[in-house]
């Protein structure tokens, strides 16, 4: 539907490829102002077509890519875009962000979002390129790896002058065909990893989509959002953490700081600190590996890594993946896992997700609980396992479901390290309890993102009592609420990093900055003041930019306590969807050995006390004692109408 | 004696990934980070054993320190 603010293109397009029929979905000014764009708009649609019943693989789930507001706008780290749908891992809303710059592309074409649905007969592309939609038989796409797809469909788009038509694309590897659980979706380098959308994307039989076209972003207040934008990037590069470490290690210099906090999954989670963790450090890969930086459009973070491997230029590995391939399976090969990146990448595979299902049928093993053949620090023939996997070949059949079907089905349930079936991120949460807390209750599962991130306070960043559960329920909502936010206006999390002032981020040993790490945990009641009543602070924040620019983009009023209630309007919605599909306080857990095993024997505070965290979290949320939201708070949201 | 393994940005500052020492303190240690001044050495965090020490915490010898610059996210 048209719309009068910025921003936005104001269509969503709809196409079944059942019957291959292209509609408008109707999304409204009122709905945008509500439920802004990204996760946020996905989820609403998400909310108002399904009712519960639905499987991941089945004609009535929606695959919807969505962008935000800010997409394409020229704001920092703006280029993102969203997909979402019921994921084949956990049965529950999951939504998987991406870089590159697919997302512009598509709003190029003239779209806020698409949502795909239904099941093609045969494998189909599909070409949007303005108003025209056409869906293309995929025959000859299908079997391709991610790169040898895009290349091939450059190939399709080739002009007559030789030259390839600017676009955007998306598209799956073999492991999305044959639905592989935890598939991703690729698009050029970047991959939506999480929850299994390729897998989604495969049982529709749709190998690729590619957008492109003319049409202009329009910004509401153009000169403002210019000079804003001029600021903010100074900003950002200035900052110590964005202007300095994320672009010259990458995610992955969070090894190092890790394995001194004693939260750098080891050994399945067995461990919080890995003796050759130096082998696979970020330094490393900055020193010998790294060739080049690369950013997505628009950034002037630029933390992505490109890596030399025999003569071939590829992208290097992330954090997740350097730990998880890494000390996760005690593999000090930093060569053996920048393969392996790759590798997983051509095949469609989510790394994290792989490597912990990998990790869990390895402690099975040793255990004996499933002989498998599969052993920790032995990683010969790892290459050969993915391509197993991929294609669901021998072993590869089992591990492609996950750890979460795998512990039922061979027992180990305590070290299958997942929640609500999604595989966890790499950090140890036993030595950072407030993410083990956001970890438990994410929408999507075992994200640290979704989870609120709060290790940054814990000590990547800040150096807050890492084992203490004050406060920390309190801090996990209003970062969860900011985080969901940022993602659904379409732009990077990483520009949230800029939110903490730079002294507190350069002077670690300064006595404010000590001041800061004893207070904090103590400021849940201030804290649950903002969450609470987030529109008393009807002001921008010097330190976070993202408001002004929202409002200069879109023309609509965005103060910092609109701009945290729209986040957590976007959280509690895709909880209530959740609740649909089941999902209440009893799947909010953790692995047992995560709450039960001591990690540090002279610490007996090691482990996440997650029952003590929930409540106050719950409480925090204003959910009930079955953790789910309550009808006022629902109304109050304006998720339901009064 | 002990043995300075240096951490985050402050490496790649630094040129080297470790050094040896004769400080018996931090704050001595602070002065002998090669490539950084003694400022710059000031705001990186320490540790021995896996532990975090203070400016006023006294090595033994063949101690390992790590000096590490303060970290963001991932």
């Amino acid at each position: 539907m048209p719309t009068e603010y910025g921003g936005y293109m104001g269509k969503v397009l709809q196409i079944d490829l059942s019957s291959g029929v292209c509609s408008e979905y109707p999304f409204s000014d009122r709905e945008r102002e509500l439920f802004i764009g990204g996760k946020t708009m996905a989820a609403k649609i998400l909310y108002d077509n399904l009712n519960g019943t639905e499987k991941a693989f089945s004609e009535e789930n929606l695959l919807i890519i969505s962008t935000g507001p800010l997409t394409g706008s020229g704001a920092p780290s703006s280029s993102r875009f969203n997909i979402s749908t019921i994921s084949p891992l956990t049965g529950y809303i999951t939504s998987s962000n991406c870089g590159g710059n697919f997302g512009y592309y598509l709003k190029k074409a003239g779209l806020d979002a698409l949502i795909l649905k239904g099941r093609s007969k045969a494998p189909a592309w599909i070409e949007i390129q303005n108003d025209k939609v056409e869906i293309h038989d995929a025959q000859d796409l299908w079997g391709l790896r991610s790169s040898e797809t895009q290349q091939a469909l450059d190939e399709k788009l080739r002009l007559k002058n030789g030259r390839v038509r600017k676009n955007g694309k998306i598209c799956i590897g073999p492991a999305g065909e044959n639905q592989v659980l935890y598939s991703c979706i690729v698009s050029n380098e970047r991959v939506a990893g999480r929850g299994g959308v390729g897998a989604v994307m495969g049982w529709m039989n749709l190998k690729a989509v590619c957008a492109g076209g003319t049409r202009e972003v329009k910004v509401a207040e153009k000169e403002k959002m210019v000079k804003h934008t001029q600021k903010w990037f100074r900003y950002l590069k200035k900052h110590p953490l964005t202007g300095n470490q994320l672009p010259r290690l990458g995610t992955a210099g969070l090894v190092s700081p890790m394995q001194m906090r004693k939260m750098l999954a080891t050994k399945n989670y067995k461990y919080g600190e890995y003796g050759d963790f130096e082998k696979i450090s970020g330094e490393l890969l900055a020193e010998k590996y790294n060739f080049v930086n690369k950013g997505c459009l628009s950034c002037p973070i630029k933390c992505a890594r490109t890596v030399e491997i025999d003569g071939k230029k590829v992208k290097g590995p992330e954090l997740e993946t350097l730990v998880l391939l890494g000390s996760g399976i005690l593999n000090n090969d930093l060569e053996a896992v920048l393969r392996w990146n790759n590798e997983l990448d051509e095949l469609g595979l989510d790394t994290i997700s792989c490597a912990n299902t990998i990790a869990y049928a390895m402690e099975a093993n040793e255990k004996g609980i499933w002989k498998n053949g599969l052993e920790f620090s032995k990683t010969e023939g790892m290459m050969e396992l993915f391509e197993k996997i991929a294609y669901r070949r021998g072993i590869g059949d089992e591990l492609a479901q996950g750890s979460k079907r795998l512990s039922e089905k061979y027992g180990g349930k305590e070290f299958a390290n997942h929640v609500k079936g999604m595989e966890l991120a790499a950090y140890e949460p036993r030595k950072a309890v407030g993410l083990g807390l956001g970890y438990a209750v994410s929408n999507r599962g075992g994200c640290h993102l979704n989870g609120g991130y709060l290790t940054i306070l814990e000590g990547l960043g800040l150096a807050v009592d890492q084992t203490t559960y004050h406060g920390k329920g309190d801090l996990t909502m209003l970062f969860q609420d900011l985080m969901e936010m940022i993602s659904a206006t379409g732009q990077c999390l990483f520009t949230s990093y800029a939110f903490f002032p730079s002294p507190l981020m350069n002077h670690p040993n300064a006595w404010y900055t000590k001041a800061v790490n004893k207070v904090l945990p103590y400021c849940g009641c201030v804290v649950r003041i903002i969450n609470k009543f987030p529109e008393i602070a009807c002001f921008h924040l010097p330190v976070f930019h993202h408001t002004k620019g929202f409002e200069y983009v879109t023309g609509m009023k965005m103060p910092f306590g609109k701009y945290v209630r729209c986040g957590e309007r976007g959280y509690n919605l895709e909880r209530e969807l959740n609740r649909r599909f089941g999902v209440d306080a009893k799947k909010d857990v953790l692995p047992g050995r995560l709450v039960k095993e001591i990690q540090d024997p002279k610490n007996p505070a090691s482990r996440v006390p997650l029952k003590k965290l929930k409540k106050v979290y719950y409480h925090a949320r204003g959910w009930d004692r079955r953790g789910l939201p309550t009808e006022r708070l629902l109304r109050r949201l304006k998720i339901k109408e009064e | 004696m002990v043995r300075v393994k240096i951490f985050g940005v402050a490496r790649l500052k630094a040129g080297v990934p470790s050094f040896e020492s004769d400080a018996e303190t931090l704050q001595e240690l602070w002065k002998t980070v090669p490539g950084l001044t003694r400022k710059e050495a000031k705001d990186l965090l320490a540790f021995v054993d896996g532990k975090a020490v203070g400016k006023k915490y006294r090595f033994q010898d063949g101690d390992e320190v790590v000096l590490m610059s303060p970290a963001g996210g991932g």
